[in-house]
């Protein structure tokens, strides 16, 4: 340590009551600034892994021209065929970026339960991309709860050839339908509809208007219950395998593939190389990034207004903490004009005694960082601890609080930090380092 | 809204042309025509659409008795069996070896532009609201124009324009618009068919072509085909029996 750091942090033990308090409101403000950062780094990784993976959206997802927005109303007219299918599969599989893809199928309907039909959605999924997609290391590591089903087992791990189907609880609530629910011993009983009895067995009928026009049905056994992202997917949401749902809709068409990356960040490549490769090979589609806000504006809306949130209540932190460091060097200048004065008249130059004063600010801010940063762990890792159920507007059920702070969190929040604290020094000191020496020596400070 | 709808209409009951009869008279005459029979009666329906340029066909053996029905598709292979019921206002549509039987709505679509609620019987008397708002010629035939309101929110339309003849009572022409008055599908009706009922012969729907008003173009003509007068039973149409 040089002379001028050593003369610093002795300096920070004369108005320890002062420099305490200065050094608090830094370690607060920074463990403020850590726990926000840890709070938007859970929510842009934990959206982004509910968006991807369990939305199954996918980093990149392909539809026929139009069919983002009208496939589920009419999904016959916005499909790919089974030779599209494999010309896409092709595609994606030859390239080195795609980690997994996905066919889905997606239709309204109504599922009845013998007495009464309620509209729903439908995804048909592929089982075994479900069974990659539920143990991906993302989504156990950001939302592995709702990875999980709720009640019975993930379609990807039912067994049986009879057609299942998994409903989104607030879908299976309006049906009154468990995987749990006994079997009837012998045919099916007829239900006690007047008394609200439906739930005598875990059948539903999946109805709906297949491609050729024609109303058909088929019996599907509830064996899940899952919680949907989206507190509106939640009412009206139910998955079955692929081949149910192309069953019930007579076709052997998908109405979107979703494109899982290695890597995120390689989406608006993969995109756009996948746009020239399609139209290659003469497949009209319509691509979209799970960062598109036309695609997913939950997302993209929540991460925005996070950020703004984050950013706003960052910098009102930082703007306190400044003025709490000009508080206090503006008090110590005062006490120390004499000691200022010695310096000055002893030979050193303006620079060095502002310097003197910027590297006690420093060594203070260094201080409160490092304690705000201890501190922001702790509380972080005492809200994980501590299981903290939150209820976000918009998405369906609770999700667990996390914080997650990173190294690039808690290094930019340092970053933001001193420049500002050792601006307030500096303005609170150049004005007294102006003056002549004389003036110094001779003025009457408290 | 249909209280209020209904008060509206029943303000405006004065301004019925002179010698207009009674709106749910005219109504109920109608809807016999159309298979509101209370002795019971069966028939043969064969729906034909066009919808961007594919033609579809589907053939139903229709039995109906006062404000139920049951209607069974015959044609094609692939839908034989199926089974669309009608019990008061609750439809049902059940399908061979399905475990239960599937609540659905009479504004939903069946094929083309025929809605569940077109396909059997029509109880207009009891499901709406009619006032006799007018007079027209319809295809050279003089007709008394109804503007009908729904009376509850499970019934096919939430409005119609409806024609009715003058001297026979038989309605010929319909426009079907949503609740805030839009056209959506006109249709229109022929009589070809005559049906033996309690010692009277009167006529009998044979023809019904609804037509989109959307632009779209679509067509679905509706034959009727085959009526005759038989009791049915009403067990005939309680849900539990059609699905055993």
């Amino acid at each position: 340590m040089t002379g001028g750091w050593r003369i610093a942090v002795r300096n920070l033990s004369r108005n320890r009551r002062r420099n305490v308090a200065t050094g608090l409101a830094i370690a607060v403000g920074y463990a403020s600034l850590v726990i926000l950062g840890g709070y938007s780094n859970y929510a842009y990784e934990g959206m982004g892994a509910l968006t991807v993976y369990l939305q199954r959206f996918g980093h990149v997802s392909i539809h026929k021209p139009g069919g983002l927005a009208r496939a589920a109303a009419k999904p016959s007219a916005y499909s790919f065929t089974a030779e599209e299918q494999r010309a896409i599969a092709g595609l994606l599989a030859a390239d080195p970026r795609v980690e997994l893809a996905g066919r889905y199928l997606r239709a309204g309907g109504l599922a009845g339960n013998g007495c009464k039909s309620v509209p729903f959605v439908a995804t048909g999924v592929e089982p075994e991309v479900e069974q990659r997609l539920l143990v991906h290391p993302r989504v156990q590591a950001w939302a592995p709860e709702r990875a999980r089903p709720v009640e019975g087992a993930a379609l990807s791990g039912a067994a049986g050839e009879e057609a299942q189907a998994a409903l989104a609880v607030g879908y299976a609530k309006k049906l009154r339908k468990h995987p749990s629910a006994a079997e009837p011993t012998s045919g099916t009983a007829p239900l006690d509809c007047a008394a609200g009895r439906a739930d005598g067995d875990p059948w539903i009928q999946l109805a709906a208007i297949d491609f050729d026009g024609g109303f058909n049905a088929l019996d599907a056994r509830v064996t899940s219950l899952y919680r949907a992202v989206l507190y509106e997917e939640d009412k009206t949401s139910l998955m079955t395998d692929l081949p149910t749902l192309q069953r019930l809709l007579a076709t052997d068409r998908v109405t979107s593939f979703a494109v899982y990356l290695r890597d995120p960040e390689d989406a608006p490549a993969v995109a756009r190389d996948l746009a020239g490769s399609l139209e290659r090979a003469g497949i009209a589609a319509e691509l979209h990034r799970f960062d598109d806000p036309a695609a997913s504006p939950y997302y993209t809306g929540t991460l925005a207004m996070t950020w703004a949130i984050v950013g706003f209540v960052g910098i009102l932190v930082v703007i306190v903490a400044a003025i709490s460091m000009l508080n206090a060097m503006t008090l110590t200048i005062l006490e120390r004009t004499r000691e200022l004065a010695t310096f000055r008249s002893l030979g050193f130059t303006r620079r060095q005694v502002t310097g003197l004063f910027l590297r006690e600010a420093t060594a203070l801010t260094a201080l409160g960082i490092a304690a705000g940063l201890g501190l922001g762990l702790l509380v972080s890792a005492a809200v994980g601890a501590a299981h903290v159920e939150i209820e976000p507007s918009g998405i369906a059920g609770t999700i667990p609080l996390r914080l997650v702070p990173t190294p690039a969190v808690c290094v930019g929040a340092a970053i933001a930090y001193f420049p500002c604290s050792l601006a307030a020094t500096w303005l609170a000191v150049r004005r007294s380092v102006g003056r002549p020496v004389v003036q110094l020596l001779t003025a009457v400070t408290a | 809204m249909t209280v209020i709808a209904i008060a509206l209409i029943a303000s405006t009951l004065g301004a019925a042309p002179a010698g207009a009869p009674d709106a749910a008279v005219l109504l109920r005459d109608s809807d016999r025509a159309r298979g509101a029979l209370p002795q019971g009666v069966t028939w043969t329906v064969e729906l034909t659409s066009e919808e961007e340029g594919t033609r579809k066909a589907k053939t139903m053996l229709v039995k109906a008795r006062g404000v139920d029905a049951l209607a069974e598709t015959i044609a094609p292979p692939r839908s034989k069996g199926e089974l669309v019921l009608f019990n008061d206002r609750a439809l049902w549509f059940v399908k061979p070896g399905l475990r239960r039987p599937v609540s659905i709505s009479a504004r939903q679509r069946f094929q083309g532009d025929a809605s569940n609620g077109d396909i059997a019987s029509t109880n207009y008397a009891r499901d709406y609201t009619g006032v006799v708002a007018g007079e027209d010629v319809v295809g050279g035939e003089p007709a008394w124009r109804l503007d009908l309101v729904a009376r509850a929110s499970d019934v096919t339309y939430d409005k119609i324009r409806y024609w009715v003849a003058k001297r026979s009572h038989l309605a010929i022409k319909a426009e079907f618009l949503t609740v805030g008055g839009d056209l959506f599908k006109t249709a229109t009706f022929e009589y070809g068919n005559r049906l033996r009922v309690g010692g009277e012969t009167v006529d009998f729907v044979s023809r019904m072509v609804i037509r989109d008003a959307m632009g779209t173009g679509s067509v679905t003509t509706l034959t009727f085909s085959s009526p005759k007068a038989e009791t049915h039973a009403p067990s005939v149409f309680n849900v539990n029996n059609v699905v055993r």
